[in-house]
């Protein structure tokens, strides 16, 4: 399980995230709610490595991962699709896929069979194999990004607003998909502008206001809650 | 006609080189954003150590050549990890003056250890070979082959392998290779000693035709600078394509216009291209 205690980050004079406290327990898909510029991605990226806490520790399955560097983060079994995205546009989508499985790239057999998995998630996928990421739509591109993320087999999947920028109809394809993820006992960390689809198939979430933590509930109780109702459902 | 097919070969040879210590830099560049003023240094110390595997030890000259580019990928990882590691987060500018600084202590180091004369290099294709009419040295073709050979085994080794797949992760989006689990440390490394070897073959095999000195790479950083300038930096076909535009340049200004020229028309050449295009030819999302 992940446990983040008491986070903080600054840049510079600015603190982006305050004593922030969260769990995601075996199973479970956790979804993070908040406005532009709460600290959603600062969050999701200190988890991931890619920026170092000012204070606050990070566990994950016993081990202490705060302030470790990003690639020693995937090691202990955290993969992230990040806000941005970050393929790596003039390869192909395979290829994309394939670096995916970096930290397993000695075990061929189940690059394989992941990839299968993959295509089977994102059919489209495999019929734009051999084309170069950057030239995919933007939903597709997400896609890549969620698909790539798995290859690493991790325990943790942390999805930064996985549907943003799509279409109605593909974005639930994707919020399916993490469904279908979460089902296959991988833990899900997932942050959504759409908040209502999010808390539909979330367990759990929290919601994050000027980095900080204002509210933490089951799925039941922020959704029935007057004030996520209103700041988030627009309701 | 004859002439001009005479030259045109030896701009080939010439491009060879010019293309393959223009690869290394724009390797490095491509990886770790850093213009490498040492590069010249890294190519001269190639050139050197080749010499005296020949000379002192008797080596044979491809294997001394091997030798020579092992021992700069070593090099690479040192001067990678004593100099520009400590900088990763420092300003740019702060990687200029250290690239200077390497570059000068190299060469001095060069001068100190070898003094500063010019020496031969002996190679044992000296020989002439006739090529559809066409008189060419064996050294040329020998120059022009282990490029070509060279390059396919690094556009291989890019393409075709893990670890080349981590430089070209690397290069196209440093957060996500770190976000896949690629240590950006290793690839640095890695990139630093393909550069150097790169620097050093490029050194050996033009060697024979000129000769070797401490300053011989200060030259030859300037054009490699303009190449990839003038490729896109961090370009690869740029880096091919800019090698053998820049040497055509020169070889075919100094054939038919002037010797003194030649030396100019590289930069003329890379003046009028940035006027047109001031990103390069093959840069990227330009
Ligand atoms: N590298 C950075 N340097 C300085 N400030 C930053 C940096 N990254 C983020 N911020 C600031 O931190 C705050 C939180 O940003 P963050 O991207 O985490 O928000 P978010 O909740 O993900 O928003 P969005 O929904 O728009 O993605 C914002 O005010 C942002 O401007
Ligand atoms: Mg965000």
């Amino acid at each position: 399980m992940l446990e983040v205690r008491d986070l903080s980050v600054r840049f510079g004079e600015f603190a982006a995230l305050r004593g922030v406290s969260l769990t995601v327990e075996e199973g479970e898909l956790v979804v993070v709610l908040g406005a532009n510029g709460a600290g959603k991605s600062t969050l999701f990226r200190t988890i991931n490595g890619l920026i170092k806490p000012a204070s606050g520790e990070i566990d994950f399955c016993g081990e202490k991962i705060g302030g470790r560097p990003a690639n020693a983060v995937v090691k202990a079994g955290i993969a992230q699709s990040a806000e941005g995205r970050h393929l790596f546009p003039e390869l192909s989508v395979l290829k994309n896929l394939t670096l995916g499985a970096y930290l397993r790239r000695r075990d061929r057999a189940g690059i394989k069979k992941s990839l299968e998995e993959a295509y089977e998630l994102f059919p489209i996928l495999y019929e734009k194999r051999n084309d170069p990421a950057g030239s995919l739509s933007g939903g597709q591109q997400q896609m890549v990004a969620v698909g790539r993320a798995l290859m690493a087999k991790p325990k943790l999947l942390i999805l930064d607003e996985p549907s943003l920028g799509l279409a109605p109809l593909v974005s639930r394809q994707v919020l399916d998909a993490v469904v279908e993820i979460n089902k296959t006992g991988i833990m899900v960390l997932l942050a959504e502008q759409n908040a209502k689809a999010a808390l539909k198939i979330a367990h759990r979430g929290y919601v994050v206001e000027n980095g900080e933590v204002i509210l933490a509930g089951s799925k039941d109780e922020l959704m029935d809650n007057d004030d996520v109702r209103r700041a988030y459902m627009g309701t | 006609m004859e002439l001009f097919l005479q030259q045109l070969v030896n701009a080939i040879a010439l491009g060879s080189v010019y293309s393959l210590a223009a690869l290394g830099l724009t390797l490095v560049f491509g990886v770790l954003r850093i213009p490498n003023l040492a590069h010249g240094a890294l190519y001269m110390i190639g050139a050197y150590v080749t010499y005296f595997a020949l000379t002192s030890y008797g080596i044979p000259y491809i294997v001394a050549i091997g030798i020579s580019a092992a021992v700069l990928a070593l090099i690479g990882v040192i001067v990678e990890r004593l100099v520009f590691h400590p900088l990763r987060n420092a300003p740019h500018t702060h990687h200029l003056i250290a690239a200077v600084g390497v570059l000068f202590f190299l060469q001095s180091g060069a001068q100190v250890l070898w003094g500063s004369e010019f020496r031969e290099m002996p190679s044992p294709f000296t020989g002439i070979v006739n090529v559809f009419g066409l008189n060419i040295g064996q050294q040329r073709l020998v120059v022009i082959f282990a490029s070509i050979l060279v390059m396919v085994a690094l556009y291989l080794f890019l393409k075709k392998t893990v670890p080349g797949q981590t430089i070209e992760a690397i290069e196209q989006d440093r957060t996500g290779a770190s976000l896949v689990g690629i240590d950006a440390n290793r690839v640095s490394m890695m990139t630093f000693a393909i550069s150097a070897a790169l620097a050093a073959i490029a050194a050996s095999l033009v060697a024979p035709i000129n000769l070797v000195f401490p300053t011989m790479g200060e030259a030859l950083n300037l054009k490699v600078f303009a190449i990839i300038i003038l490729g896109g930096l961090g370009s690869i076909p740029g880096a091919i394509v800019g090698g053998f535009a820049l040497a055509l340049a020169e070889v075919f200004s100094s054939t038919y216009i002037s010797n003194a020229f030649s030396e100019a028309i590289g930069f003329l050449f890379l003046l009028v291209v940035l006027a047109v295009r001031p990103t390069g030819l093959f840069s990227k999302g330009a």
